[in-house]
C-alpha cells in the first residue's frame, strides 16, 4: 500500500546475472538443432543453457501426486517430461533454453539470435480430437493420448438405476480453458552459495512445503540444501503451488555460474507456463422417477491434461468429481468416469476450485434442465431431493463423507434474501423495455481441507518486547493470515493482536515445522487449529508458573482476559507480566507447539443470481448476487467476504467472457496477453450480497469449513442457469461457457429465426 | 544510451539508460522503487500507474526518456511520512486489497480519478478504474474504498 511490499522481482542480490527463456513458438514439433552460437557471442552474455547441456545433469523427469488406480486396476502413465526440451516440443511456451547475460536486455536481445530448426508435426489441441481415432499421438506408449482412466461410484447399478429410470436428463457442458492470470508474473531469482551448499530460492510460491519436495525431486539436490526465502506473493489460486522447470535451471546455472541469476516472467510467459486451469468436457445423466426423485447419476468427463502432467493437475481432476459426485442430493447411486487427456496445450492444474465448480456446474445445470423437463419448479425439485439436515454425517454414492450441513435453511434464505418470489414481475418489466431478464439458482457442497503431508504444524515463540511470534510453514499470498492467525491466538490468550505476528517459515532452515501448502481452502482450519491448540496450551503453562509466581494452589488460579488471578481475590498477574520474568527465545518456558492431523470438511452453498439480457448486443448485466454459504464458524468475517469476492468474481469472468484458446488446427494458443483474453474489471459485479449461515464444522476445534473457493464453485452454475432462465422465451436450453455477446447474440438470432419458421 | 533526469518523489535524479528502457524499469531498476509493479506486456493492467506532472499515467506505456525533466510521484512518495494518504487510509479501511500487488497501480490511478472526480458515481469509479486490474478482491471493496476516499477528503 505504500510500496514497500517486496515480491519476488523486487530483490536483487549483489553480483546477480538475468535470465530470459526462450521457448518452443510452435505446439508440437522435432527440434533437429538447436544453434545457441550467435547468442553465446553476443554482448554480455555469460551463459546459454541449452537441453542438450543439461543432458547429463541428473534432472529427472517430474512425478504426479495420484498414486491410486483408475478403471482396471490401471496405473496413471506419466509423460516424461524433459527440463529443457531437447529433441522435441510439444506445447506452445515449452521451455528450449535459458539465456544469462549481465542485462535483461543483453539476455533477451541473445535469444533472439538463437536458431531451432523445427520440423513441424501435426497437433491436437483440444481433449475431443485427441481422443479420436487416428489423432496424433504425442507418446509412443500413450494409446489414444489418454494417461489415466479413472472411475468411481457403482457403474452396474447406477446402468440398472437409469434403465428403470422414469425420465432421464441429459446434457453436454464444457468448462472452457482458464488463464488464472495472478496479477504478479512469475519470476525467480536463484542464488547458489558454494560454501554452506545450499541454494536461496526467491520466487511466487504458496508454500515451502508444496515447492520444496518437486525442485528436490527434479534436480536431485537434497531438500535441506534449498532454502525458499519467506516473501510477498502476488496471488496464486492454485497455479504457483508447485515446481517448475524454471527453477531447476535456474539452480542449476546458479551453481555452474557462481552468481545469483534473476528471472523474471513476462505476462505472455505467464499466459503459457501457469498451469491452464479448468479445461473438461462434461456429459451428465440424471435419472429420476415420475415425482422428481433422482435415483442415479452419472457423469463422462473428458479432462485435458496438456502436454504433460503437473504434479496436482490429475488428482483434482478425478479425487474432486469422486467427493462430490452427486452435489447436495440425496442420490443413492451413481458413476462417474473421468479420462485424462494429453494435448499440445499448456499443462493443466488446480486453478481456484479445482474440478469442484466443474462438477457443481453440469450437477446444477442438470437439475435445471430436469425441472424443466418435468415441468416442476426448479426450487421445489431441489428441494425434493436435498441431504437432509438430520442425515449428516452423510455418505454420498462415491463413499465420501460431508461431515454437517442444512441444506434446506441455506436455500430458503438464499431465496428469501434475493426476492425470489417477487422475479415474475421483475421480469415483466424488463420485457417490456425489450430486454430478457432470468434468475437462476445453485446449491452445492464441496471438500475443503485435505493435503499432502499428514498434519500441519505451528510454533508459537514468546519474544522481547512483548510480541510473540507465530511460525508456520505457509506462504500467505492474500488470504489474510497475517492479520486472522494472530486474531485466532489473541482471542484464546486474551492480549492485542497487534502484538502477535505470523511468520511463515522454510521448516528445513528454521523451526522444523511439517504441513501442507496454501491451497484447497485448507489452511485456517487446519494451522488454525493448531494455533489454537498451541495457544491453549500457551494458557495451560501459563497456569503453573502464574501459580508459582503467585504462590497459590494452581487451582486457586482462574484465566481471563489475559490475566492470572487469584480465585476471589484482586491478585494477578498478566500474561506479558508473567512472560517477561523469563528470557525471550527458543526456550522460553511459555513457548509452544501445536499441530493438527489432515482432515476435511464440507462448506456449502446456495446461490442466486439475475441477469438482464440486451437482445440487440447480447450483453449481459448481472442485476444481484446473493450468496449464502456455511462456512462453519469463522474467525474474521471482512476476510471472508473479500474471499467470497474475489472467487465470485473469477467465475463470473469464467461465465461471461474468460477462455484460453487454443487453434484446433496446429495448437497455436491464440489468446496470450489481455487484449485477447477477457479479464473482470470494476463494475462487473456491482450488487453481490454475501449471507453466512455457518452450521459449525465437528471436524476441527475452531470449527471452520473452507472458504476460499465457495464462489468459483457457486457461481458458474448459478450465472449460467440464470442466463438460461432469461433465454427461456426463446426456447434456448443451454449456452455453454463464455457466454459472450457474440454467442448470446448469435444464439438468440438463430432462435428467433427457429421460431419465425415454426 | 541516453542520459534521462527528473523529479521523483520530491528529489531530482539522473541515470544513463538505453534509449529503450521503458520508465516503469528506469522507476524500478535505476532508482530502485520497487512499489511499482509490471503486471502485463500490453498495457491493460494497470499496475505501473505513476502520477507524471500531475496526472495518473501507465509508465510501462512510455520510455524513460520522454519523461525527461518531468515531475514523477510514485506509491512510495504518496504518504507524508507516517501519515497515509486518505486513498491509502481508505484502502485499509474498506480491506479493498489481498495480495497487493495491483495495489500500488489501484491507488495511483484513484487518486488520479478522485483529482479530476472529487465525488464520483459508482458508475465513474468504474469508468475511471477500468484500466486496472485486480484478481483478488473482485474489486468490490475497492470501489468501497474510493468512496471513502472522496468522504475523507471531503473534509
Amino acid at each position: 500500500m505504500t510500496g514497500a511490499g517486496r515480491y519476488t522481482a523486487d530483490f536483487d542480490l549483489p553480483g546477480q546475472l538475468y535470465g530470459v527463456f526462450l521457448r518452443a513458438d510452435r505446439a508440437h514439433a522435432m527440434m533437429r538443432s538447436v544453434d545457441a552460437s550467435a547468442a553465446r557471442k553476443h554482448p554480455g552474455v555469460v551463459s546459454v543453457v541449452t537441453g542438450a547441456d543439461v543432458a547429463n545433469a541428473g534432472f529427472k523427469f517430474p512425478g504426479t501426486m495420484v498414486s491410486y488406480p483408475g478403471r482396471g486396476g490401471q496405473q496413471i502413465k506419466v509423460p516424461p517430461r524433459p527440463t529443457l526440451a531437447r529433441d522435441r516440443v510439444r506445447f506452445v511456451g515449452e521451455e528450449i533454453a535459458l539465456i544469462v547475460a549481465n542485462s535483461k536486455l543483453a539476455a533477451q536481445d541473445a535469444a533472439e539470435l538463437i536458431v531451432v530448426d523445427y520440423e513441424d508435426l501435426p497437433a491436437v489441441a483440444h481433449p475431443e480430437d485427441a481422443v479420436k481415432p487416428g489423432a496424433v499421438q504425442l507418446y509412443p506408449d500413450i494409446a489414444d493420448n489418454i494417461c489415466f482412466d479413472y472411475e468411481y461410484g457403482n457403474e452396474a447399478a447406477t446402468q440398472e438405476a437409469f434403465a428403470k429410470a422414469h425420465h432421464v436428463t441429459r446434457l453436454k457442458v464444457e468448462s472452457q480453458r482458464i488463464c488464472g492470470n495472478p496479477m504478479e508474473p512469475r519470476a525467480a531469482l536463484v542464488a547458489y552459495d558454494a560454501a554452506a551448499d545450499r541454494y536461496d530460492v526467491y520466487t511466487s510460491n504458496q508454500g515451502p512445503t508444496m515447492l520444496k519436495p518437486g525442485l528436490a525431486f527434479v534436480s536431485g539436490v537434497a531438500p535441506e540444501k534449498i532454502r525458499i526465502v519467506p516473501l510477498d506473493v502476488g496471488g496464486g489460486f492454485g497455479l504457483r503451488s508447485g515446481s517448475f522447470p524454471e527453477h531447476v535451471v535456474l539452480m542449476y546455472a546458479a551453481k555452474a555460474l557462481g552468481k545469483p541469476i534473476k528471472w523474471v516472467g513476462s505476462r505472455f510467459e505467464n499466459f503459457v507456463t501457469d498451469p491452464h486451469g479448468r479445461a473438461i468436457v462434461i456429459e451428465g445423466e440424471l435419472a429420476m422417477d415420475r415425482d422428481g426423485r433422482f435415483i442415479a447419476i452419472r457423469t463422462n468427463w473428458l479432462a485435458d491434461q496438456g502436454a504433460y502432467l503437473t504434479a496436482p493437475g490429475p488428482l483434482i481432476n478425478t479425487a474432486n468429481g469422486m467427493l462430490t459426485l452427486s452435489g447436495v442430493y440425496n442420490i443413492p447411486v451413481g458413476y462417474g468416469r473421468h479420462r485424462l487427456m494429453l494435448t499440445n496445450t499448456t499443462p493443466t492444474g488446480p486453478y481456484r476450485g479445482a474440478g469442484r465448480p466443474d462438477m457443481a456446474y453440469i450437477c446444477e445445470r442438470l437439475v435445471d434442465q430436469a425441472a424443466l423437463d418435468m415441468k416442476m419448479d426448479r426450487t421445489e425439485i431441489r428441494r425434493r431431493n436435498f441431504i437432509p439436515k438430520a442425515a449428516f454425517p452423510f455418505k454420498n454414492a462415491a463413499g465420501a463423507v460431508y461431515d454437517s450441513g442444512d441444506i434446506d435453511a441455506l436455500i430458503n434464505h438464499a431465496l428469501k434474501a434475493s426476492n425470489w418470489a417477487g422475479f415474475e414481475a421483475r421480469r415483466k418489466h424488463s420485457a417490456a423495455e425489450g430486454k430478457y431478464r432470468g434468475i437462476g439458482c445453485a446449491t452445492f457442497i464441496e471438500p475443503a481441507g485435505g493435503g499432502a503431508a499428514p498434519k500441519d504444524q505451528v510454533a508459537v515463540r514468546f519474544e522481547e518486547g512483548d510480541k510473540i511470534a507465530l511460525m508456520a510453514p505457509i506462504t500467505p499470498h492474500g488470504q489474510g493470515h497475517e492479520t486472522a492467525f494472530p486474531e485466532i491466538v489473541a482471542r484464546v490468550l486474551g492480549v492485542d493482536p497487534e502484538r502477535i505476528e505470523l511468520r511463515g517459515v522454510d521448516p528445513q532452515h528454521s523451526i522444523p515445522l511439517m504441513g501442507n501448502g496454501v491451497v484447497g481452502s485448507r489452511t485456517a482450519m487446519h494451522y488454525g487449529s493448531a494455533l489454537k491448540i498451541a495457544a491453549d496450551d500457551i494458557v495451560k503453562k501459563g497456569h503453573e508458573l502464574a501459580a508459582r509466581k503467585l504462590e497459590a494452589a494452581p487451582e486457586d488460579i482462574e484465566f481471563a482476559n489475559g490475566r492470572y488471578t487469584i480465585k476471589g481475590t484482586g491478585r494477578g498477574i498478566g500474561l506479558f507480566d508473567l512472560a517477561r520474568e523469563h528470557r525471550p527465545g527458543a526456550s522460553h518456558p511459555l513457548n509452544a507447539n501445536g499441530e493438527w492431523a489432515l482432515s476435511r470438511s464440507f462448506p456449502s452453498g446456495a446461490h442466486v443470481a439475475e441477469v438482464e439480457i440486451d437482445p440487440s448486443t447480447g450483453v449481459i448485466d448481472i442485476i444481484q448476487y446473493t450468496a449464502v454459504d456455511d462456512c462453519g464458524d469463522i474467525v474474521n468475517h471482512t476476510i471472508v467476504e473479500g474471499q467470497l469476492h474475489g472467487s465470485v468474481l473469477q467465475g463470473v469472468g469464467q461465465v461471461l467472457g474468460e477462455i484460453g484458446v487454443y487453434d484446433r488446427s496446429n495448437g497455436q494458443f491464440l489468446t496470450g496477453t489481455f487484449m485477447d483474453y477477457y479479464m473482470p474489471r470494476a463494475g462487473l459485479v456491482r450488487n453481490l450480497q454475501g449471507h453466512e449461515l455457518n452450521v459449525r464444522s465437528p471436524t476441527n476445534p475452531l470449527g471452520l469449513k473452507g472458504v476460499g473457493e465457495a464462489g468459483t464453485t457457486g457461481s458458474l452454475p448459478t450465472v449460467v442457469n440464470a442466463i438460461v432462465d432469461a433465454l427461456k422465451p426463446l426456447g434456448i436450453q443451454h449456452i455453454d461457457m463464455p457466454c459472450t455477446p457474440a454467442r448470446v447474440w448469435e444464439a438468440i438470432q438463430a432462435a428467433r429465426k427457429t421460431q419465425l419458421i415454426s | 544510451m541516453a542520459k534521462v533526469g527528473m523529479k521523483v518523489n520530491g528529489k531530482q535524479v539522473s541515470g544513463d539508460v538505453e534509449d529503450r528502457t521503458l520508465l516503469v524499469d528506469f522507476i524500478r531498476d535505476t532508482l530502485a522503487l520497487t512499489g511499482t509493479h509490471i503486471g502485463c506486456d500490453t498495457s491493460q493492467c494497470g499496475a505501473c500507474t505513476i502520477h507524471l506532472n500531475g496526472r495518473a499515467v501507465k509508465s510501462c506505456t512510455m520510455l524513460a526518456a520522454q519523461a525527461e525533466g518531468a515531475d514523477i510521484l510514485t506509491i512510495e512518495g504518496l504518504a507524508q511520512g507516517d501519515k497515509l494518504h486518505p486513498v491509502q487510509q481508505a484502502f485499509t479501511e474498506c480491506h479493498a486489497l489481498q495480495c497487493g500487488f495491483c495495489t500500488p497501480g489501484m491507488i495511483m490511478a484513484s487518486v488520479g480519478l478522485l483529482k479530476d472526480t472529487p465525488k464520483p458515481t459508482d458508475d465513474e469509479i468504474y469508468h475511471g478504474l477500468e484500466g486496472n486490474l485486480c484478481r483478488c478482491t473482485g474489486y468490490i471493496n475497492i470501489v468501497k474504498a474510493v468512496k471513502r476516499a472522496s468522504q475523507l477528503m471531503a473534509g
